[in-house]
């Protein structure tokens, strides 16, 4: 499959979000291509997240939130009526702003979405290593995967729950400024984790840091404000 | 200057009583209490009121075993609470994770009434209709069991379970259920494998403070329980009478001589319950702070 071009690439076609009157996207058009890190930048409340939890149909859960356009992954409509939304998000996995790993062990967390998803028992100790050595969390945690992640330090944490949405095998990680709550040090290593993930999955990340953006990113899109805090992207992306 | 000072620390003095007062009225409490039980045991031995299998106040001599009446509470207590803690939290996820907040608006402030009925109220209602209910769907001689108790107690433990577990699954970071949802899982997953053990703390100590309710409930179980003396079975007891320490009390202490060592065994009795609803008290709070601490991470 991998040799296909479009395999897992995101064509976004006038996309427009409202929060009850408030119009937060309008008129997005982009595309991102597969197997690449795509940086979005721009000033803070300009919609960055709130693009990015449109490719995820997180937006979902706010009520007041009315999306209009089109989100294609794979040439397929996420927004059509015959999208099961669980098999979106196993698709697209997600990482958050602040790590929020589930106060459970080490192991459990990265078991969460495997189990949920029906993987055999027998199967998972397997995954569980394997995305612990993919992440490049195996030696910090190999020995202390019975307790709790919570006594993990910051950037551990972050790094637990890449491994975790790794688990459940996504063709997209979307990153809302992963670095934003971690020290130096810890970013570094989130790089360079997200180096290496893009031989395997299409990456998006919203990030405040030109500096990152141009480390790590393939592609940027540039957001700014126009229209009274509507958030315009140029229609072709720059090569970083 | 020297008036402005006076007055200032008046206002400080009179407030410091009033608060203070709370603190002075449970420990006259705790004294009489102790002090009228413990004078049982000049005429009769601890162990036989501890251990003891019968209340019989009327025979000579007089025996005042607390057993039928303790495990009268129990009863009726642990029946009350396998009705309410699964309704109650079932409830809570309802309002808290998956009603519309116009439902949810709707749903609360009759939880509140629910809360505020005066229990002779309830107590009407389940002698009313719930006796003859439970005499005629279980075909037993008497309405007037201990699942009838239960049931109304666990109606009146209700708000207090919805309203702390509601509190505790809506104090669950919404960033700990999108990192579920992320993952791909269900609504109900994320509801049942994240959201409620993150919120196990708050709801234990929902379902203890329920309890605390329940055990210490007099005039609902006094009117619906029958009031018989007798160590219930179990299970089969649920469709006996039975008669709870609080109903006890409040049956006897009328008649009684003041001084005369029945006086003094409801006192002990009184005691007993005042112990069991304070440890039950206790052990709500020491959950409730492990969890705020919990939370603080």
């Amino acid at each position: 499959m991998s040799g296909i071009n479009d395999f897992a690439d995101i064509k976004v076609e006038d996309l427009n979000l409202r929060y009850g009157s408030n119009q937060a996207l309008q008129d997005i058009n982009i595309k991102i291509p597969s197997k690449s890190v795509t940086a979005l930048i721009g000033p803070s409340g300009c919609g960055k997240s709130t693009f990015l939890r449109c490719i995820n149909r997180m937006n979902d859960l706010i009520k007041v939130c009315h999306i209009e356009g089109r989100v294609k992954i794979d040439n397929k409509n996420i927004y059509d009526e015959d999208v099961d939304v669980v098999e979106l998000r196993k698709k697209v996995g997600m990482v958050f702003q602040k790590p929020n790993p589930f106060p459970m062990s080490v192991f459990d967390n990265i078991a969460y979405g495997p189990k949920i998803h029906k993987v055999p028992k027998k199967d998972i100790k397997g995954i569980v290593d394997k995305t612990l050595q993919d992440s490049a969390l195996y030696g910090e945690v190999s020995d202390r995967l019975d307790s709790s992640a919570l006594d993990l330090s910051g950037g551990q944490q972050q790094r637990l729950c890449i491994a975790r949405t790794m688990a459940v095998e996504p063709e997209i990680i979307l990153f809302d400024e992963p670095c934003s709550a971690l020290d130096p040090i810890s970013t570094n290593k989130i790089e360079d984790l997200i180096l290496e993930l893009k031989k395997d999955y299409t990456i998006v990340i919203v990030t405040h840091n030109m500096q990152q953006a141009a480390r790590i990113s393939d592609y940027t899109a540039f957001s700014l404000w126009e229209n009274n805090r509507v958030w315009r992207n140029k229609p072709d992306l720059r090569k970083s | 200057m020297f008036h402005r000072r006076l007055k200032e620390k008046g206002i400080e003095i009179s407030l410091f009583l009033a608060a203070a007062t709370t603190v002075v009225v449970l420990l006259f409490i705790c004294i009489f209490l102790f002090r009228d039980g413990y004078l049982l045991f000049e005429t009769s031995s601890f162990t036989g009121f501890i251990t003891g299998s019968s209340w019989y106040t009327a025979s000579t001599p007089p025996r005042f075993g607390i057993l039928p009446l303790l495990f009268g509470s129990f009863l009726v207590t642990a029946g009350a609470i396998a009705i309410a803690v699964p309704l109650g939290v079932a409830a809570a996820i309802y309002i808290s994770e998956l009603a519309s907040p116009k439902i949810a608006d709707l749903l609360k402030p009759f939880i509140e009434i629910l809360a505020g009925i005066p229990s002779v109220v309830y107590g009407f209602f389940g002698l009313v209709v719930l006796v003859p209910l439970v005499k005629d769907i279980f075909n037993i001689p008497t309405g007037q069991t201990a699942l009838t108790g239960s049931i109304m107690l666990a109606m009146m433990a209700l708000p207090t379970i919805i309203s702390i577990s509601e509190d505790s699954i809506n104090a669950v970071p919404q960033a700990l259920k999108e990192g579920s949802l992320a993952l791909g899982s269900t609504q109900w997953q994320t509801i049942y494998k994240v959201t409620l053990p993150a919120a196990l703390s708050g709801i234990s100590a929902a379902v203890i403070l329920g309890v605390g309710r329940a055990i210490g409930e007099t005039m609902t179980v006094l009117m619906v329980t029958g009031n018989m003396a007798i160590i219930p079975g179990f299970p089969e007891g649920f469709l006996d009478p039975v008669r709870t320490m609080t109903a006890t009390i409040a049956l006897e202490m009328g008649e009684v001589p003041k001084g005369s060592p029945h006086f003094h065994a409801l006192f002990a009795v009184g005691s007993v319950l005042f112990i069991t609803t304070f440890i039950i008290n206790m052990v709500a709070d020491k959950i409730k702070r492990k969890y705020k601490l919990k939370e603080g991470l």
